[in-house]
């Protein structure tokens, strides 16, 4: 449950702050190296019939625009570098969300020679959306966790964890 | 006591607070109609403001090979260039709050400034993207910023006046000029558009092809600053255009219902269309653009000479 | 089919240089000496029989089964590996079978007389260590800039397990650039993240203003080693892991797949299995078609049509849902037939959806035929006259709208196809509105097909059983996915795991188009060319190609 509501100056900037982050989570995407499954049903979301806009989602194609990096796939060699490179280029606070089971373990790319680990052994993830792949009510599930993730934890900051791979 | 209303205009209404809020709610009623009109729900009415809040007080990312000076004022002096056109145009319908001879002039340059400083801030970054972007927003400036101007310039001939105030006053009277001019209301509002970088004259912008052009690597205040600024424009924009077309704006009703429904055509023009590419949104306004505002104008010369009452 | 004209067409020359033997249905193969490998693919292009439809390599080293490190195992053999080139024309597919052994195997280039095989033949030097000479392109493809020398993925003594142990951690710094900064050049990157492509790959552009100047381009950032893990998996989990080739096209690589592994157990599916696989087949053709038009819509800046098409994709990916239980991924397939049955509600649900559909279809073939804004992104774009389709090889709707009768459905028909043929969709336009005009009409042929094979539904069990170890042999599958030819090479041991399986993807064959329009377009065109060919990156980074035109060659 949410703590105690601050009463100082600060504390009511920290709450509007907070709002605004929770309405307003601009997406930027990341394919490290999926079949395009879940890209296909991330994007879907955006369309007609799920329409994540009503949440204030917009998907930007800069990282510097953007809020919560979405990302897919097993992480394969060529692309670590990238991620990794997306991640940094976002300014704080920022979120990750991993869609797809190739994300959390490789998926039925499990054990395949290019690929370096999963998304979590890259970047910090907030979120894992599992699925092969998920349903776009699945991901805007998620979506919705990481905000309420944010709105319990009053979290500002997301630590920027500068991990080589394990 | 007149200072004191001095500054209340300035800072609250009908400058400042009440430019801001009023844009930020014409960009959501942008947004909702294009939602619509691609069948889905669109955002919720506080949406610009949860975005405008987020970006101030997220991070603000000082890429490196930037003049950090040009990177931080360029959108600041945008958006006062946006915030100070609102004093000069019929905001909510009552008179602007400043006038003089000319204005309509300076007007349009203080809002052509927020052109200049897009395509400066994109060409003072080293990003591949940003330089592109900027040189198409540079690009576009040229074709739509100058048939703009003649377009506003025509109601001005014909009211035989420079000051928006006196324009404003003249159109009331009149038939509305839409209807007497109507290629300046075209080339006035497409130019509009083009200037804004609305769809599908959205080139300089074009996601898919060079991610976000000139705003690239904005992030935080800046992007804040840029993106309040546009609002703006697009706000004092509809006002003025809708002032000398639309048969003037003599009170607040006048106002809101004005420039809602040319908003509403706005939102209809960005839906209907495919992007045009840099080349054919040049080539086709510059030239056409151009040459319809030209003649326009020469025609109302021609008969204002002639003595005939418009 | 004809074949035994098609086998007497094949030019004297071919079957004089090596020995020849028919390999099956429609196969014929002829084994080469290394040094009459261009002499008989030049006879072939010169007598334009058919194209060159994939490079497929094999390492035919004796007794390197396991997973024993090089230098470690006794007795040590002599490595050996052979190359196959495969050529297609109509339902025939011709057979180059070429030798080589060694740890170091050399083989000639083709690209003098087949350019298109540029990009095939560079995988073939990566993977398998073949020293192609010859080759006009160097560096790294498919595998990253930091892989070990000497690895070579796909050889056999080089087990998944040993390939992770001798890689080393990826270092700390980054990859470096693609190409050097050379004065005056202006290079605008695309990708891997760019929100022009849903998949990673990189661009490099050098433009002159809006003018492209030189591109190329660099994949292999979705490789994951599919085809390596195959071959320690058993053949019913490969079923999976060919279905996650691609998110888009997964029912007609596990089609493929199965009407493969079918073919080398000397089984047939039942009539209705096969009925339903197509059925399937149309239907991801059709969600396929209006994924690519919302997305390629999105390109030209038409968002309202993004919109509107995925609106209606919804309508398909119901009716998917509701067969298969999953929107994507639909699993439908099993070793020897299908899994699920299409009931009357069923098929009911289907006809009423594909009738709703075909009414949104007719106007979309008015929007990319009639509306100005969007005629003037691709009237006259990206022309590739029919005389270059053909010898690059393309296929699919990019062939087709060149005016090029290619469709694997027609010319070698499988699966039901034999029983409900399909009408081929062709246009002279050679242009980028002919792609969308080809694909929106092959919308409509799909709506006809499925309503054809739900009216005479043929009867009968849904699978036959497989035996867990497939004979000897080997095998070609091709079938028509929604972006053209897929090619599927078999080969088994006899045992529980193939012991090859080589893909090659529709996308592959035609990024020689996308390369060679490239030069002279304008910057705001090139995402529109590249998307005109509906390109899958993930299908294709089975294979990666890095091309350099314009002061290199071709």
């Amino acid at each position: 449950m949410p703590a105690q509501i601050p009463r100082s100056l600060r504390g009511i900037v920290d709450r509007i702050a907070l709002w605004s982050r929770i309405n307003s989570p601009w997406l930027v995407h990341f394919n490290s190296g999926s079949c395009n499954g879940c890209d296909i049903e991330i994007l879907a979301t955006l369309a007609p019939r799920y329409d994540l806009e009503r949440l204030g989602v917009k998907l930007w194609g800069s990282p510097r625009h953007a809020d919560v990096l979405v990302c897919t796939g097993p992480v394969t060699r060529q692309s670590r570098d990238r991620l990794f490179r997306t991640y940094e280029q976002m300014p704080a606070p920022k979120f990750v969300v991993a869609v797809g089971s190739c994300g959390i373990t490789g998926g039925a790319f499990h054990g395949c020679y290019n690929i370096v680990g999963d998304i979590g052994d890259i970047i910090p993830v907030d979120v894992y959306i599992p699925g092969c792949p998920p349903r776009p009510e699945a991901i805007i599930d998620g979506v919705v966790q990481l905000l309420t993730k944010l709105r319990a934890s009053a979290v500002v900051q997301s630590p920027l964890r500068m991990e080589a791979k394990a | 006591m007149k200072s004191l209303l001095a500054v209340m205009a300035y800072l609250i209404f009908p400058g400042g607070l009440f430019v801001v809020v009023g844009s930020l709610a014409y960009e959501y009623v942008d947004r909702k109609l294009i939602a619509r009109f691609q069948n889905r729900v669109g955002p919720r009415w506080f949406q610009p403001l949860a975005d405008f809040v987020k970006l101030l007080v997220k991070e603000e990312i000082i890429p490196q090979g930037v003049n950090p000076g040009l990177f931080v004022w360029l959108p600041v002096v945008a958006l006062a260039a946006a915030l100070a056109t609102a004093l000069y145009v019929p905001m909510a319908g009552l008179n602007p709050t400043w006038s003089f001879r000319g204005d309509v002039v300076a007007t349009v340059y203080l809002l052509m400034m927020m052109t200049l400083c897009i395509g400066l801030a994109g060409a003072n970054t080293s990003d591949r993207f940003s330089i592109i972007g900027a040189v198409r927003a540079l690009t576009q400036l040229f074709s739509y910023e100058a048939p703009f101007l003649l377009a506003l310039l025509g109601p001005a001939v014909v009211a035989g006046s420079w000051r928006i105030a006196d324009i404003n006053a003249f159109a009331q009277e009149r038939l509305w000029m839409i209807v007497t001019q109507p290629l300046g209301f075209l080339v006035a509002l497409i130019g509009l558009m083009g200037k804004l970088e609305l769809s599908p004259f959205d080139a300089p912008e074009a996601e898919t092809e060079i991610v976000s052009g000139a705003l690239t690597e904005y992030s935080g205040r800046g992007l804040a600053f840029f993106r309040l600024g546009r609002d703006i424009e697009l706000f004092v924009g509809l006002t003025l255009i809708s002032a000398f077309y639309l048969g003037g704006l003599a009170n607040p009703l006048q106002f809101l219902v004005k420039t809602l429904a040319l908003l509403f055509v706005t939102a209809g023009l960005q839906s209907l269309f495919a992007r045009l590419r840099i080349d054919q949104t040049v080539g086709l306004w510059w030239r056409i653009g151009a040459l319809l505002a030209l003649t326009q104008l020469l025609i109302l010369i021609g008969l204002k000479t002639l003595g005939v009452a418009i | 089919m004809s074949t035994g004209s098609e086998m007497e067409a094949v030019p004297q020359l071919v079957t004089r240089l090596g020995r020849a033997q028919p390999a099956g249905d429609n196969r014929l193969s002829v084994e080469l000496a290394v040094e009459h490998l261009p002499a008989a693919v030049e006879a072939l292009t010169k007598a334009r029989w058919g194209y060159l439809s994939a490079i497929t390599g094999l390492d035919r080293t004796p007794g390197e089964t396991e997973g024993a490190d090089s230098g470690e195992s006794a007795p040590p053999r002599r490595a050996q590996f052979e190359a196959l080139y495969h050529f297609c024309r109509g339902a025939t597919v011709l057979t180059l079978r070429v030798k080589a052994s060694g740890e170091n195997p050399t083989l000639p280039s083709i690209t003098a007389v087949a350019p298109g095989a540029i990009l095939q033949e560079r995988e073939l030097a990566e993977v398998f260590g073949m020293h192609i000479t010859n080759l006009p392109a160097r560096g790294r493809l498919l595998l990253s800039e930091d892989w070990p020398e000497n690895l070579f993925p796909m050889r056999k003594k080089n087990t998944p397990e040993a390939i992770r142990a001798r890689i080393s951690e990826p270092p700390p710094a980054p990859l470096p650039a693609s190409s050097p900064e050379r004065p005056g050049r202006f290079v605008v990157p695309i990708g891997p993240q760019h929100p022009a492509l849903k998949e990673p790959a990189h661009f490099e552009l050098e433009v002159d203003g809006e003018i492209v100047k030189d591109v190329s381009l660099r994949l292999g950032y979705v490789h994951r080693g599919i085809e390596k893990a195959a071959e320690s998996r058993s053949w019913i989990h490969n079923l999976y892991l060919m279905e996650r080739i691609c998110g888009i096209c997964s029912h007609i690589h596990a089609t493929a797949y199965a009407l493969g592994v079918e073919q080398l157990a000397g089984i047939t599916a039942p009539p209705r299995a096969q009925a339903i696989r197509v059925l399937f087949a149309e239907m991801e053709r059709i969600h396929s078609h209006l994924l690519w038009l919302g997305v390629a819509a999105h390109q030209a800046g038409f968002d309202t049509l993004f919109m509107f098409t995925w609106r209606d994709r919804e309508t398909i990916m119901n009716l998917l849902d509701e067969v298969s239980g999953n929107r994507v991924n639909y699993s439908v397939n099993v070793l020897g037939g299908v899994k699920y049955d299409i009931d009357d509600p069923r098929a009911d649900a289907i006809r009423r959806g594909v009738d709703s559909l075909e009414r949104r279809i007719h106007h979309y073939l008015d929007i990319v035929t009639a509306d100005e804004s969007f005629l003037r992104r691709t009237r006259g774009v990206g022309v590739f006259p029919t005389e270059k389709a053909d010898v690059l090889g393309v296929v699919g709707p990019t062939a087709r709208a060149s005016g090029i009768l290619r469709d694997v459905r027609v010319d070698a028909p499988y699966s039901a196809y034999r029983d409900f043929p399909v009408t081929p969709v062709t246009d002279q336009g050679c242009d980028l509105a002919a792609r969308f005009v080809v694909r929106i009409k092959e919308l409509f042929e799909c709506c006809r097909l499925i309503r054809a094979i739900l009216g005479s539904f043929p009867p009968g069990e849904l699978r036959v059983d497989v035996p867990r170890r497939i004979p000897e042999g080997e095998v070609i599958s091709r079938v028509e996915a929604p972006r053209g030819e897929l090619f599927y090479y078999l080969r088994s041991a006899g045992g529980p795991m193939p012991d090859r399986v080589k893909v090659r993807t529709p996308s592959l064959a035609n990024w020689a188009y996308v390369l060679s329009v490239a030069v002279g377009l304008k910057l705001a065109d090139i995402p529109m060319v590249v998307v005109g060919i509906d390109p899958c990156f993930s299908c294709n980074d089975r294979m990666f190609s890095v091309h350099q035109v314009g002061r290199n060659a071709e």
